[in-house]
C-alpha cells in the first residue's frame, strides 16, 4: 500500500481528523476535546457531529439540558469558543482567541442536507423543482436519517473546499459497519458511473417507446430488468426511470463530489483516530476497524481508549480480608460483623481488580497495534461524564500532542 | 382501576413485598400469571405511578412473541442481551432463531459457530444462528418471489444491480425485516413452524428508526405491486404487539438513559410503537451499606491502613454506581409502563457462555428488592 500509518506527531498539522469507533465509547466527547485543543492552538476549527442527542453541543456547553428544547439549527456552524474561553484555566484563557483560533460546532441533519445539496448542484430552479418533487426522491428522503454516512462525507467535503477552516474534526455517525462509511463515496461514484443509470434512464416512460435497451445491456441486462420488473411490479419501473431522468443533471456532479470525498479521506493530511473503551467487544471492533482502514490503504493514526479504570496501587494485589477484619475488630466492632464488613470490602476490591487486569491487557494489545510513532492514549474513567471544559481541553491536548500513555486530569 | 380481576392480581404481585415471595414459587405458578397477562398492556398500576413488573412476568411475555428486536446505543450490551434471551428461550423449550447483522459476528465465537452466514446454523439445542448481509437478504427476497434461483442469481450478479442496492439508503432494514418475517412463516414437512421465536440483534437506533419508517416509504414509493403488498404486511406485523416486541437496552448512566428515552419518545410519536421492555444492563449489585461505609471511613481516618482504605474506596465507588442506577430507574419504569428488566453487572470485560447463561437466568428472575 502506498500510504503507511500516519504518525501521531503529525496530528498537529492535520486538516481533517476522522474519529471512528463503535457507539458508546466516548467518540463525541473525544471529538469535542480534540477540536477544542486545536482552537486553543489558534486554529480555525469546525467539529461536525450527527449525534442525535446533541452530545457534542452539550459537551461544549452549547446546550446544557436535553429537555430544554433549545433549538440548535442543523447544518449551520455555531461559534462556541467565546462561550468557553472563560471556563478554561487561566493559563489557557483566551489563548486561542488571541491567536485567531475559532471553534465552530455543527450538527448534521441528513434530510435537510440532501435538499440543500440538490439546490447547490442544480442552479436551475425548474430542474431543481423537478428533482425535489420527484415522488421516489421524496419517499426516500426520510430514510436518509437512517444512513447519514454519505451526507456526512459530502458536507465535510464541501467544508474542506470552502477554505473557511484550518482543521475539520468529524465525529463519525454511529453505524454498525465502519466499512460503509469508508465506502460511501466510492459506492456512490461507482453506482453513478455504472450502466445502471443509463439503463434506468432508457427504460420507456409511459407512452414512449423503448430504445436501445438490448444493445446497452446485452442479454444479462434485459434479464436483470425483467427480474426487477417482476420483483417490484412492472409499473413501478417507469417511476424509478423518471427519478433517474430528472436526476440526470445532478448525477455527473454528484459523482465528481463522491470521488472528491473519496480522495479527501485518502489525503496525507487526513487522520483517522480510533476511539474505543475497555471490553472484549469494543476491543474486537477497534481492531477490526484498524484492519479495515489498513485494507483501504489508509493507516490509522492510533487509538484513544476511554474509561480505563485507574486502580490505586494497594488494590493491585488481593486484599487480605482476615487482616482487615482484625483491624475493624480492634476498633471495637464485634468480630462477626467485622468479618462480614471485611468480606464486603474484599469483594469490592476483587471486582475492580479483575476489571483492571482485563483493561491493562487490552491497552497492551492496542499499544502493540498502534506501533512506534502511533497514538495510544488512555483516558481514566471518571464517575459521570466529562462536562468540564477544562478537562476536555486536557484530553484534547494529550491526544494532539500525540502522547502515549495516560491523560492526567 | 379498569383492570379485570386477573389484571388486578398482577398488580398485587408487582408490589415489592409480595414480589419478594414470588421468586420462590415454582415455575408453574409463574406461568399461570403470565398466561393471564394480555400482551402489551397499558400501565398496570395507574398512569401516575407505574411500578416495575416482576421480571419473570415481563420475560415470559417477551418469549411468547414471534419476533424480538433488541437494540440500543453502541456499547450498552445489546448483543449480550439478545444472546441471553436466545439462551433463555431455547432452554425454556422454544425453537429460537438468533439473527445478527454485524460485520463481525459476536454470537458465532460464543456459540461455537465458526462461519455464521445467511443459512441458519445449529448453535445449540433449540438454537439456530444466522448472520445477514444486504445482498443475502435481497437474494432471499428475489428467490421467494420468483422461485427461480438460477434466474435470480444471474440478475443479481449484474454489477449495476448490486451497486444500485448497495447505494439505496436504508434498504437493509426492509430486506432484513422481510427475510425474518418470511422465515418465521416457513413450515416444516409436518406442517409445523420451524422456529417459535426470532431474536434480532439490531445494529443501532438509526436502524430501528429506518425499520419502522421504511414500510411506509415503500408503500408510498410503490403504490401497487408485490413490494407494496409486502410493505403493508410488514407494517402490520410491526404494529402487532402480540407478535413483535421491541427491546431497548441501556446502561445505568445518564447519557445512555437520556438517549434511550429520546428514542422511545420518537418511536412512540412517529410510529406509535411502545417498547415491550427496557433493559437496564450492568447494574452494580448491592454491596456495603452506606452507614457501614461511613463508619469504616471514620475508623480508617486515623490509622494508615492503606489496604483497608483502598478497599473502602472500591466499595464506595461501586456503591455510588449502584445509587446512580437506582436514581435513573424511575424514569425508565415510567416510560416503559413498568416493563423494565434489571441485569446485574458481572464485573467482567468478556462474557463467555456461562456468564451469558447467568444473565439469561437473571432476566427471568424477580428482584429480591424493588427500588423505593
Amino acid at each position: 500500500m502506498k500510504h503507511s500509518a500516519r504518525r501521531a506527531r503529525d496530528l498537529a498539522t492535520a486538516k481533517l481528523v476522522v474519529l471512528a469507533g463503535s457507539g458508546g465509547v466516548g467518540k463525541t466527547t473525544t471529538s469535542a476535546a480534540l477540536a477544542l485543543a486545536y482552537a486553543i492552538d489558534g486554529q480555525r476549527v469546525l467539529v461536525l457531529t450527527i449525534d442525535p442527542a446533541r452530545r457534542l453541543l452539550q459537551a461544549l456547553g452549547l446546550q446544557t439540558e436535553h429537555a430544554s428544547g433549545e433549538a440548535v439549527t442543523p447544518n449551520v456552524a455555531h461559534e462556541v469558543l467565546p462561550r468557553l474561553a472563560h471556563l478554561l484555566p487561566a493559563t489557557q484563557h483566551g489563548l486561542g482567541l488571541g491567536q485567531g483560533g475559532t471553534l465552530h460546532a455543527m450538527m448534521l441533519d441528513p434530510t435537510t442536507g440532501a435538499i440543500a445539496m440538490v439546490e447547490r448542484l442544480l442552479p436551475n430552479p425548474a430542474m431543481r423543482d423537478q428533482v425535489l418533487n420527484n415522488r421516489i426522491y421524496r419517499a426516500f428522503l426520510p430514510t436518509l436519517q437512517a444512513s447519514p454516512d454519505y451526507m456526512a462525507l459530502e458536507l465535510i467535503c464541501e467544508l474542506a473546499q470552502s477554505g473557511a477552516y484550518d482543521v475539520l474534526v468529524l465525529d463519525t455517525p454511529p453505524m454498525h459497519n465502519a466499512l460503509d462509511f469508508l465506502r460511501a463515496g466510492h459506492t456512490l461514484a461507482s453506482f453513478i458511473n455504472d450502466r445502471v443509470l443509463k439503463w434506468f434512464a432508457k427504460v420507456p416512460l409511459p407512452g414512449k417507446k423503448a430504445t436501445g435497451l438490448a444493445g446497452l445491456l446485452g442479454t444479462g441486462g434485459s434479464m436483470a430488468m425483467s427480474v426487477l420488473g417482476r420483483l417490484f411490479g412492472a409499473d413501478t419501473i417507469p417511476d424509478v426511470a423518471e427519478f433517474f431522468v430528472s436526476f440526470q443533471e445532478v448525477l455527473p456532479r454528484l459523482r465528481d463530489r463522491a470521488l472528491a470525498t473519496d480522495a479527501l479521506l485518502r489525503a496525507e493530511s487526513t487522520h483517522f483516530v480510533i476511539v474505543t473503551a475497555p471490553g472484549e467487544t469494543s476491543l474486537r471492533e477497534a481492531k477490526h476497524l484498524h484492519h479495515t482502514l489498513h485494507s483501504h490503504g489508509i493507516g490509522a493514526t492510533g487509538f484513544v481508549v476511554n474509561r480505563v479504570l485507574r486502580l490505586p496501587a494497594e488494590l493491585r494485589s488481593p486484599v487480605n480480608a482476615p487482616q482487615v477484619a482484625e483491624v475493624l475488630a480492634n476498633s471495637g466492632i464485634a468480630v462477626d460483623r467485622a468479618q462480614a464488613l471485611a468480606g464486603h470490602l474484599q469483594l469490592a476490591a476483587d471486582r475492580l481488580r479483575h476489571l483492571d487486569i482485563a483493561d491493562q491487557e487490552h491497552l497492551r494489545s492496542l499499544r502493540e497495534l498502534a506501533g512506534h510513532g502511533g497514538l495510544c492514549v488512555s483516558v481514566p474513567q471518571r464517575e459521570g461524564d466529562i462536562h468540564n471544559v477544562a478537562q476536555l481541553a486536557v484530553l484534547g491536548r494529550t491526544v494532539l500532542d500525540g502522547a502515549r500513555g495516560e491523560v492526567v486530569f | 382501576m379498569q383492570q379485570s380481576a386477573n389484571g388486578a392480581q398482577i398488580i398485587i404481585h408487582a408490589s415489592p413485598k409480595l414480589g419478594q415471595g414470588l421468586r420462590h414459587r415454582p415455575p408453574v405458578a409463574i406461568l399461570r400469571f403470565t398466561v393471564i397477562l394480555p400482551p402489551m398492556v397499558a400501565p398496570l398500576s395507574g398512569p401516575n405511578s407505574p411500578q416495575q413488573l416482576p421480571q419473570s412476568v415481563i420475560c415470559a411475555d417477551l418469549l411468547r412473541k414471534e419476533v424480538l428486536f433488541v437494540t440500543g446505543k453502541g456499547g450498552v450490551g445489546k448483543s449480550t442481551i439478545a444472546q441471553a434471551f436466545a439462551r433463555q428461550a431455547a432452554q425454556a423449550g422454544k425453537r429460537v432463531l438468533l439473527v445478527e447483522l454485524e460485520a463481525v459476528s459476536r454470537a458465532g465465537p460464543l456459540l461455537g459457530v465458526r462461519h455464521p452466514g445467511p443459512q441458519p446454523q445449529r448453535a445449540a439445542s433449540n438454537l439456530d444462528l444466522m448472520a445477514l448481509d444486504v445482498m443475502d437478504s435481497l437474494r432471499y427476497f428475489a428467490v421467494q418471489q420468483l422461485k427461480l434461483e438460477t434466474l435470480v442469481n444471474l440478475a443479481l450478479r449484474n454489477k449495476a444491480v448490486e451497486s444500485f442496492f448497495q447505494a439505496v439508503p436504508a434498504i437493509k432494514p426492509i430486506l432484513v425485516l422481510y427475510q425474518v418475517w418470511h422465515m418465521m412463516q416457513v413450515h416444516g414437512p409436518r406442517g409445523d413452524k420451524r422456529w417459535d421465536l426470532a431474536i434480532c440483534d439490531l445494529p443501532t437506533s438509526g436502524f430501528v428508526q429506518g425499520m419502522y419508517q421504511i414500510p411506509r416509504t415503500l408503500q408510498q414509493a410503490f403504490r401497487v405491486g408485490p413490494v407494496h403488498n409486502y410493505a403493508t404486511g410488514m407494517r402490520a406485523m410491526l404494529a402487532d404487539p402480540g407478535r413483535t416486541g421491541l427491546v431497548l437496552v441501556t446502561l445505568p448512566e445518564e447519557m445512555p438513559v437520556v438517549e434511550t428515552l429520546e428514542l422511545q419518545a420518537i418511536l412512540q410519536r412517529e410510529h406509535g410503537v411502545q417498547p415491550a421492555a427496557l433493559i437496564l444492563n450492568s447494574v452494580v449489585p448491592a454491596g456495603i451499606a452506606p452507614d457501614d461505609a461511613v463508619m469504616i471511613e471514620q475508623l480508617t481516618a486515623e490509622p494508615a491502613d492503606h489496604a483497608m482504605r483502598a478497599s473502602l474506596w472500591a466499595a464506595q465507588l461501586l456503591a455510588g454506581r449502584r445509587q446512580r442506577a437506582l436514581d435513573l430507574l424511575p424514569q425508565l419504569v415510567a416510560a416503559a409502563h413498568g416493563r423494565v428488566l434489571q441485569v446485574p453487572c458481572l464485573f467482567r470485560r468478556e462474557l463467555p457462555l456461562a456468564q451469558i447463561d447467568q444473565i439469561a437466568a437473571q432476566l427471568a428472575t424477580d428482584l429480591a428488592v424493588a427500588p423505593a
